[in-house]
C-alpha cells in the first residue's frame, strides 16, 4: 500500500481515530495492530521477515543482556544472521548472475535465482534491529521484555517504506508510552503531511520525465543533460524528503516525533556537511555502528600508529578516520545497488571526504593566503561548490552501467546550443508543467530558507492565527489535489527510496 | 486540577469546532474545484446538470444514449416544426449501465411520454474500456444512489471506484484546459444557457457512402454487461409504464454494428419493446451520406435536421404526443429553438 494511495489515506484516518479513542496505556497496541495490518497488506514476505527478525532481535537482546561470557561472539552471530539475511535477499540476484557467468553455463547455472519479492523496507528495519542489538551490547539500551514492543519498534508502519532509521532510544519509548491528544501537534503534523505530499506529488513526480529522458540514453544537447542531472538531484530531494515529511507529519498527528532525515542539504557548504544533512539517519547509523568501530578497531589503531611514525602526528590521527570514511561511503554506495556505478558513487564521495580530511591544513593555509573570509560572499560560493561536487556524483546515481554514465558525462560537454537545449526541454514537458514545477520548487526553497533561519514554519503556523493558517492550508490542499501527479492522466510514480 | 481539566475540555471543544468548520470549508472548496476542472460539455455532465433546471415534467421525449444521439436528434427541429418537447440526456460513448442510472435519475423530475434508447452501445464489445470517460459522464448525476451506482457499474471492483468517488483524481489534470466559463455554476452549456435541450451540433461535412450490407437477421452476441443493463432499462421502463423505443442512428459505419443491433432487437422483443433502425435501406427520407455527416459516425447539422424530421413523424405516428407550442409552460423550448436558429440562419424551418 503506497502512502500516496487513497487506501492509505483511509487507513491513516482510521489509525488516528482508533489511536485517540483507545485508552492511553493501550495506544501502543493500536499502533502494533496497524503496523501488522500494513505489513500484511504489503505482502507475506514483509510480515514473515518482520516476525522472524522480531524473534531474533528480542531473543538476541535478552541473551546479550543476560550473558556474562561470549557476548561478543553472540553479537557477531546475531549481526551475521540479521544483516546476512538482508544481504542475501537483496544481493542474491546479482551474486547469482556473477557466479553463473563465472563458473556456470546457461544450461547448468551454479545458482538459480530465487524469484522472491523483497520485504518492504528491508534495509530500514534490519538496520534498526542491528542498531538495537549493538546498543544492548554496549549497554546503551535495555533489552525489552515484551516481544510485541520490539516488533512495533521494527515494523512501525509510517517508517516502514523509506525509514527514517531510528534508534531504540529515539523511538521505542515514544511508541509505547501513549500520547494524549495535543491540538497544536496534531495541526502541525497535518501541515507537515500536506507539505510532504506537495513536495512529492507536485514537484518530484512532475520532474520525472527529465530523469526518464536521461535513462532513455538518447542524444541530448549537453546543456540539457547537465540541467536534467541537476534536476534529478532536486527530484530525489523532493521525493525522499517529501516522503519523510509525510511519515513525520503522520506521526506528529499521533504525538510521535520521528528523527529528522533531511536538513535542507542543498544549503550545505561542504560535502561533509551535505552528508550530515542528507539521509541523516543512515549517515548516523553508519557513523555509530561502522565508522567509529572501524576507527577504533585494532587495525585502525595500528594504522594510526604506523602513520604517526612515518607521516607525522596529524596523519596518525586523521588517516584511520579518512580510510574508515572511504570504507563507509563504499558501503553506502553498495547499499544502493551492486554495480560499478554504486562503487563509483560511494568511492567518489568517500575519496572527496577523505581527501578533504587529509588535506585540511592545506586548505586552511590557502584560505589564509588568499585572505578568503569565512562568511559573507564566500558562503554562496561554498554552497555552489558543494552543489557542483554533489551534482557530479548524480551522473552515477541513476544509471545502472558505468559506461553509460561516462558517456553521458562526455555528452554533457558537447553541443551547448541554447536553442537546442530549450527545444529539448520543452519537448520533455510543456511550458505550463515547467512553470508549475518551478513555482513548486521556489515555494519549497522559500520554506527551506525560513527553516534555515531557524523559523519553525509548521509550529508557527499551527500556533498562529486561523485566518492565516486556514487559507494557507486550503491553498496547499488545493495545490496538491489539482497539480499533484496522480489519478487519471498520470502514472503514479513510486517513491525512489522504497526499493531499499 | 478541576480547572485545568475544564480548560482542556474547552480547548478541545474549540478545536473540534474549528476542525469541523475547516473540513466543511475544504469539502466545499474541493467540490467547487472539481466542478471547475470537470470538462462538462461533451461528457454528458452539462446535459445531466441542465436537466435539473428544466421545469418539472416538461420533457415528453427523453433521448438517452451516445454522441450519435446528441449530435443527431435535433431537439430544436422537433420543437419548432412538430411541437415535440424532447431532451437529449447523452454522453460520448455512453454504455447502457450509465444510461440506466441516467434514466433513473431523470425520472425523479420528469415523466416522459417515451424514452428513446440509442442502440449503439450494443456494439460495444468490452466491459470496462474508456473507464475514465464513462465515469466522467456520471459526475453530473446529483442523486448519490444513482451516481455511486453508475460509478460502481463502470469499474470492475468496488475498491477501484474509491479513486473516482471524489471527482478530483479523475479531473484534476484538466487544469490546462480551464476557461473562464468553467467557473460559472450552473454551467452555461457552451453559451446556450439553461434553455438548452442537450443537442450538440457538428458543423463539419464529410463525404460518405451509404453502407453496403446484406440486411439479414444474423445475430452476434451482445457483451454480457451491455445486455444485462439493457434488460434493466427495459424492466425499468416496464415498471414505470413508460414506452421505450430503441433507435438505430443512421451511420456510415453501420455494417459492423448490424448483427449486434439484431441481437438487441431480439432481447427487446422479449419485453415487448420495439424500435426503429434508421440504417434500414428501405427507409428513404432524404438523408444524404455525401453531405449529411460530420464524420464517419455523427450526423452534421443538415443531417440532424433531416433525420429529426423523420424521427418526429415516426414518433407522432406511433405515440400520442401533444403539441406544446404556444404553451407558456414550455417557453424554454421556444427560447432554445430561437437561439439555435439565430445561430444557424441558413437552416430555416419549413413554413
Amino acid at each position: 500500500m503506497s502512502i500516496l494511495s487513497a487506501e492509505f489515506l483511509l487507513f491513516g484516518v482510521a489509525v488516528v481515530l482508533c489511536y485517540y479513542i483507545t485508552p492511553l496505556r493501550l495506544r501502543w497496541g493500536t499502533l502494533l495492530v496497524a503496523s501488522v495490518g500494513f505489513a500484511a497488506l504489503s505482502g507475506w514476505q514483509t510480515i514473515a521477515h518482520l516476525a522472524a527478525l522480531t524473534a531474533l532481535t528480542w531473543g538476541g537482546a535478552w541473551a546479550l543482556q543476560k550473558l556474562r561470557r561470549g557476548r561478543r561472539l553472540l553479537l557477531a552471530a546475531l549481526l551475521a544472521l540479521d544483516l546476512g539475511a538482508m544481504l542475501l535477499l537483496k544481493y542474491q540476484p546479482a551474486l547469482a548472475a556473477w557466479l553463473n557467468a563465472r563458473f556456470g553455463t546457461q544450461r547448468n547455472p551454479v545458482w538459480s535465482v530465487w524469484e522472491l519479492a523483497l520485504p518492504l523496507g528491508l534495509s530500514y528495519f534490519t538496520f534498526q534491529s542491528a542498531g538495537y542489538l549493538v546498543d544492548v551490547y554496549r549497554g546503551k539500551a535495555a533489552a525489552q521484555r515484551n516481544p510485541a514492543r520490539v516488533g512495533l519498534f521494527l515494523g512501525f508502519f509510517p517508517q516502514l517504506a523509506q525509514g527514517p532509521i531510528s534508534t531504540w532510544k529515539e523511538l521505542a519509548g515514544q511508541l509505547t508510552q501513549g500520547h494524549a491528544f495535543d491540538p497544536v501537534e496534531f495541526v502541525s503534523g497535518f501541515q507537515l503531511l500536506l507539505w510532504g505530499y506537495f513536495k512529492k506529488m507536485v514537484v518530484a513526480d512532475r520532474l520525472a520525465p527529465t530523469t526518464e529522458a536521461l535513462l532513455k540514453n538518447e542524444a541530448m544537447p549537453g546543456l540539457s543533460i547537465m540541467l536534467c542531472v541537476a534536476l534529478y538531484a532536486i527530484r530525489l530531494y523532493m521525493d525522499f524528503s517529501g516522503g519523510m515529511d509525510v511519515a513525520r507529519g503522520f506521526c506528529g498527528m499521533l504525538g510521535i516525533r520521528l528523527p529528522l532525515n533531511f536538513k535542507r542539504p542543498f544549503f550545505a557548504q561542504s560535502v561533509a556537511e551535505y552528508w550530515r544533512r542528507w539521509h541523516i539517519t543512515l549517515g548516523a547509523w553508519f557513523r555509530s555502528y561502522v565508522l567509529y568501530p572501524l576507527t577504533i578497531s585494532r587495525a585502525g589503531i595500528a594504522l594510526g600508529a604506523w602513520a604517526e611514525k612515518w607521516l607525522g602526528k596529524r596523519a596518525g590521527r586523521v588517516l584511520p578516520s579518512a580510510l574508515a570514511t572511504l570504507c563507509v561511503f563504499l558501503l553506502i554506495g553498495l547499499w544502493h545497488s551492486v554495480s560499478w556505478n554504486a562503487v563509483l558513487y560511494g568511492g567518489y564521495f568517500g575519496l572527496v571526504m577523505a581527501l578533504s580530511m587529509l588535506l585540511e591544513p592545506l586548505w586552511k593555509a590557502l584560505r589564509r593566503g588568499l585572505k578568503l573570509p569565512k562568511s559573507g560572499w564566500m558562503r554562496p560560493v561554498r554552497v555552489a561548490r558543494t552543489w557542483l561536487v554533489v551534482g557530479f556524483a548524480q551522473y552515477f546515481a541513476f544509471q545502472d552501467s558505468a559506461q553509460t554514465s561516462f558517456a553521458l558525462l562526455r555528452q554533457s560537454f558537447e553541443n551547448w546550443q541554447l536553442r537546442d537545449a530549450a527545444a529539448q526541454l520543452t519537448a520533455l514537458m510543456p511550458g505550463l508543467e515547467w512553470g508549475i514545477a518551478l513555482a513548486g520548487a521556489m515555494a519549497v526553497l522559500a520554506v527551506d530558507l525560513l527553516c534555515e533561519r531557524k523559523v519553525d514554519v509548521c509550529g508557527v503556523l499551527a500556533r498562529g492565527r486561523v485566518w492565516i493558517r486556514w487559507p494557507l492550508m486550503l491553498l496547499l490542499l488545493l495545490a496538491v489535489l489539482i497539480f499533484g501527479v496522480y489519478g487519471a492522466g498520470y502514472d503514479a510514480t513510486a517513491f525512489l527510496y522504497t526499493q531499499f | 486540577m478541576a480547572q485545568g481539566t475544564r480548560e482542556r475540555r474547552r480547548m478541545l471543544g474549540r478545536f473540534w469546532l474549528r476542525l469541523t468548520v475547516f473540513c466543511v470549508l475544504a469539502v466545499l472548496l474541493l467540490a467547487y474545484a472539481a466542478y471547475v476542472l470537470t470538462p462538462k460539455y461533451d461528457y454528458g455532465i452539462c446535459s445531466m446538470l441542465n436537466l435539473y433546471r428544466q421545469p418539472l415534467n416538461s420533457v415528453d421525449v427523453l433521448a438517452v444514449g451516445t454522441s450519435l444521439f446528441y449530435s443527431g436528434i435535433n431537439t430544436n427541429v422537433l420543437w419548432d416544426e412538430y411541437g415535440i418537447a424532447a431532451y437529449n440526456l447523452c454522453s460520448a460513448e455512453q454504455p447502457f449501465w450509465v444510461s440506466y442510472y441516467a434514466i433513473r435519475e431523470a425520472l425523479k423530475t420528469q415523466r416522459p411520454k417515451v424514452i428513446l434508447l440509442d442502440a449503439k452501445p450494443s456494439a460495444y464489445s468490452s466491459d470496462y474500456t474508456k473507464r475514465g470517460r464513462t465515469i466522467l459522464s456520471t459526475y453530473g448525476i446529483r442523486g448519490l444512489e444513482n451516481r455511486f451506482g453508475a460509478m460502481l457499474a463502470c469499474v470492475e471492483t468496488p475498491a477501484e471506484a474509491l479513486g473516482y468517488l471524489t471527482a478530483l483524481p479523475q479531473v484534476h489534470a484538466y487544469y490546462n484546459q480551464v476557461t473562464g466559463e468553467d467557473f460559472i455554476f450552473p454551467p452555461d452549456n457552451g453559451g446556450r444557457g439553461a434553455d438548452w435541450k442537450g443537442y450538440i451540433e457538428s458543423d463539419e461535412v464529410e463525404q460518405h457512402q451509404r453502407p453496403s450490407l446484406v440486411w439479414n437477421s444474423v445475430k452476434r452476441n451482445l457483451n454480457s454487461r451491455e445486455e444485462a443493463y439493457a434488460r434493466k432499462i427495459f424492466e425499468l421502463a416496464r415498471q414505470e409504464g413508460i414506452p421505450l423505443l430503441i433507435i438505430g442512428m443512421p451511420n456510415p459505419d453501420y455494417a459492423y454494428d448490424h448483427m449486434y443491433y439484431n441481437a438487441l432487437w431480439a432481447v427487446a422483443e422479449e419485453y415487448g419493446i420495439s424500435g426503429i433502425n434508421y440504417n434500414d435501406p428501405n427507409l428513404r427520407y432524404g438523408l444524404r451520406y455525401t453531405s449529411d455527416f460530420a464524420d464517419w459516425q455523427h450526423l452534421n447539422v443538415k443531417g440532424s435536421m433531416t433525420f429529426s424530421r423523420k424521427l418526429a413523424e415516426d414518433l407522432l405516428e406511433r405515440l400520442d404526443l401533444t403539441d406544446h407550442r404556444g404553451d407558456e409552460a414550455y417557453a424554454s423550448y421556444d427560447r432554445c429553438a430561437q437561439q439555435w436558429y439565430e445561430q444557424y440562419p441558413t437552416f430555416i424551418s419549413k413554413p
